[in-house]
């Protein structure tokens, strides 16, 4: 098994967000700057909200074809375009062959509970309990995205899904990165995915620690990783997490990035940019008090796609990265530098990444 | 990839890892002992389920746990803030560290991994939100069993337990092979040295969704779970949960640890070919890049513990790559999965517990239920009674929707050592 001292790379990327589809459109909105929540359709979407920032007009046989998208839920849709786009538009002429040694890693909250509720609820509702659509139950399992992925582009190497909520496109890095440097990939696309639905309007209304007060947001961002040395827009120098002591959680938070930068060896001097997740609420605070106790003056450029596409959930840090890797494109200054991405999910996990742009 | 055999004759003590503890919640058995016990017994763990109302299917046993005490095990946190899953999960994981003999305060001085695999998270509690919603309106959904849904808390929530915050909790959702992602994770991490232990395993419950599904496939048993069996049925679906402790073998030498065994590696790939039905080829290659990981020739194989779930399509087509690979030379192969049920994403994690205590014990856990072996699968499965055996090496396959496969290959700790 070969190992690699160097930090993996990231070399191409792609996104399927509020913004629209592809990276043109990630980085164009990003740079415009503008929120794009829309009003929601109330006899399409029965949600306790009136707004989401929704994918603009998406539909999966629209981009993807009629072919093998009858059954696919909007999860599993949105992976498959970002995935797609991230091969057709980034990655030169995609080839089937290339997926034999090539990797997916996908981030999930819980996968489409739409998927699975519908389900359940069809057993519930039929003349039998089992007059369910067989076509419809491997849409149920988290892992669908990834496996439709692999079938759809032919990617044969490690293939896995994790759920880390907002933290999950950071855990699904982490986890490309241990491929990578145990030699079980060559390359590994990753990123994460999440789905706006009824189903999870609901459970987040009632789950939700601020009420409705957040605005809901979907999308899918994904990366190519390849291991170190190569080409690239920006390397991986570091990935750390931790789970909170409730009796002082900001102090658990604070020790993560330390830890990231330490890992990195790097100072806060040499941030860029930062990029919070700045989630509603309490978690939001804490990010904030975290990151005031690591930070120095001046102050990194702050990239908060959140604050215009939502809460994203399992797409959140994931998205965090792609609008890192949008702005710093078109910043100069940036070449060289680091940028920390720092995350928090509720009642789980706090985490950040430290990558260097190229 | 490497194809260099002997990788671990290689390595150092530091990136050698080894199973110091082991963490069981199970239909024939909770704590280690019982679990044990069980499988030499060759124990059945099945019963009509009670877990959801089967009014309905015509027929509906399952593996499911009716003696779980969840105040036994889970003492800092609530309960009832975690669903069944998660309370599997934790209970397991603090089962494996009191087998491993470890303080939390130990675990807490240092950096580590909780890895834990799923297939449905708390789909349960999402089975029940279904129902609420069906009687009373969405509007009237339970807050508490809605915030139980993220599957990250599978893992979180056993960081929570022990108190510990310097922690890489992963919750790793690749369907019926997820307690073997979830160990080859740890074993990476601690392999690489950056996590001193791994806690890693895998946990689900019981849900109807998930047996409705497997039911409208014509993939349920009526009656028994029989692999490798020529009139063999299906699944029963099962729950529950498995934790194993990792740690370098340098480590575990330090405190003085029992060993159960070495982890000699891993493989992980993906059919890339459909969500349901395993490919043959695909699957052979998983356990060829198993056994190269862990520097072991198929003839050196002394067991292999299947993914076995007992349908027609999965046996055959699991059986055709072990032939493929091991031709002539074709170990035992067999199922836990006719004692405890398909538990889904703990499945492979308890199938690893499994082949670890087979290993320190020196048997070979049985294929319950067996009547008559399917020629076209043609393996000696040892059928309903476990033998003595002095295992060397042991594969642990572990097969899943999406095309996922992992399998894990376990050596004895007395070559570890030397």
């Amino acid at each position: 098994m070969t190992t690699t001292a160097d930090p993996p790379v990231l070399s191409a990327w792609s996104a399927v967000s509020g913004f629209g589809i592809g990276r043109a459109a990630f980085a164009a909105g990003l740079a415009a700057g503008a929120q794009v929540d829309t009003e929601l359709d109330p006899d399409q979407w029965q949600v306790p909200v009136q707004r989401a920032a929704l994918v603009p007009a998406f539909d999966a046989r629209a981009e993807l074809g009629r072919k093998g998208t009858r059954s696919m839920d909007r999860a599993t849709a949105l992976a498959v375009t970002a995935v797609g786009r991230l091969l057709n538009e980034e990655c030169g002429e995609w080839q089937r062959e290339i997926g034999e040694n090539t990797g997916l890693v996908l981030g999930t909250t819980t996968g489409s509970a739409q998927s699975i509720m519908d389900f359940t609820r069809d057993s519930f509702e039929g003349d039998k309990p089992f007059f369910v659509d067989p076509a419809r139950f491997p849409n149920t399992v988290m892992n669908c995205a990834s496996g439709q992925c692999a079938i759809w582009y032919g990617l044969r190497g490690p293939n896995a899904t994790v759920a880390g909520g907002r933290l999950a496109g950071l855990y699904a890095l982490n986890y490309a990165a241990r491929m990578l440097r145990g030699g079980r990939a060559e390359t590994v696309l990753c990123g994460a995915v999440e789905e706006y639905s009824r189903a999870r309007a609901w459970l987040e209304h009632h789950a939700g620690s601020g009420g409705d007060s957040g605005l809901l947001g979907e999308g899918c961002a994904i990366w190519k990783v390849e291991a170190g040395g190569g080409d690239g827009l920006a390397e991986l120098l570091s990935v750390r997490f931790g789970v909170p002591d409730p009796s002082d959680p900001a102090a658990t938070f604070t020790t993560v990035i330390k830890n990231a930068l330490r890992m990195a060896d790097a100072e806060a001097a040499d941030l860029w940019a930062v990029s919070p997740c700045c989630a509603p609420g309490v978690y939001g605070d804490l990010e904030r008090r975290a990151l005031e106790n690591v930070l120095v003056k001046p102050t990194p450029t702050r990239i908060v796609p959140g604050d215009l596409l939502g809460d994203t959930a399992a797409a959140g840090a994931a998205l965090q990265v792609s609008a890192v890797l949008a702005v710093a494109e078109s910043d100069r200054t940036a070449a060289g530098r680091l940028a920390l991405v720092t995350g928090i999910d509720p009642e789980g996990a706090v985490g950040c990444a430290v990558l260097r742009l190229r | 990839m490497s194809s260099e055999s002997h990788n671990r004759g290689k390595r150092s003590a530091s990136q050698r890892v080894v199973i110091s503890g082991l963490g069981v919640v199970s239909s024939i058995g909770i704590g280690i002992g019982r679990f044990a016990e069980g499988l030499q017994q060759g124990k059945v763990g099945a019963r009509p389920i009670t877990a959801f109302d089967t009014t309905g299917f015509s027929h509906a046993l399952g593996c499911e746990i009716v003696d779980f005490e969840p105040d036994r095990w889970i003492t800092a946190l609530d309960p009832a803030e975690l669903g069944r899953a998660s309370q599997f999960s934790v209970a397991a994981a603090a089962m494996a560290i009191a087998d491993a003999g470890l303080d939390a305060d130990v675990l807490r001085d240092t950096h580590n991994v909780i890895s834990i695999g799923t297939t449905d998270g708390e789909s349960r509690d999402l089975d029940a939100l279904v129902e609420a919603e069906l009687r009373d309106g969405p509007e009237h959904m339970d807050p508490r069993l809605a915030r139980h849904v993220p599957a990250g808390r599978l893992s979180t929530s056993v960081a929570n337990e022990l108190g510990l915050t310097d922690v890489e909790a992963i919750t790793i959702p690749t369907a019926c092979a997820a307690g073997n992602y979830a160990i080859g994770y740890g074993f990476d991490a601690v392999r690489e040295g950056s996590a001193r232990f791994a806690l890693c395993g895998g946990a689900d419950a019981m849900c109807r969704k998930t047996f409705t599904g497997f039911y409208r496939l014509g993939t349920i048993a009526p009656e028994a779970c029989q692999p490798f069996d020529v009139n063999r049925k299906g699944i029963l679906t099962g729950e529950g949960a498995g934790v194993l402790v990792l740690e370098s073998l340098d480590s575990a030498v330090s405190r003085g640890a029992r060993i159960y065994a070495e982890v000699l590696g891993y493989g992980i790939n993906c059919d890339a070919h459909h969500q349901v039905a395993p490919n043959q080829a695909s699957v052979g290659r998983c356990m060829q890049l198993a056994l190269e990981d862990a520097g072991v020739k198929p003839a050196e194989v002394d067991l292999i513990s299947a993914h076995g779930t007992g349908t027609k399509a999965n046996d055959i087509t699991e059986a055709g790559a072990i032939h493929d690979l091991f031709g002539e030379d074709v170990p035992p192969v067999v199922s836990v999965k006719s004692m405890i049920g398909h538990t889904m994403g703990a499945a492979s994690a308890l199938a690893a517990i499994a082949c670890a205590i087979a290993i320190d014990r020196g048997f070979i856990p049985p294929t319950a239920n067996h009547v008559e072996t399917d020629p076209e699968c043609g393996v000696d499965c040892v059928p309903n009674q476990a033998i003595n055996a002095d295992l060397h090496v042991v594969q642990n396959n572990g097969l899943a929707f999406g095309g996922n496969n992992s399998v894990v290959i376990l050596g004895k700790h007395g070559e570890a050592a030397s």
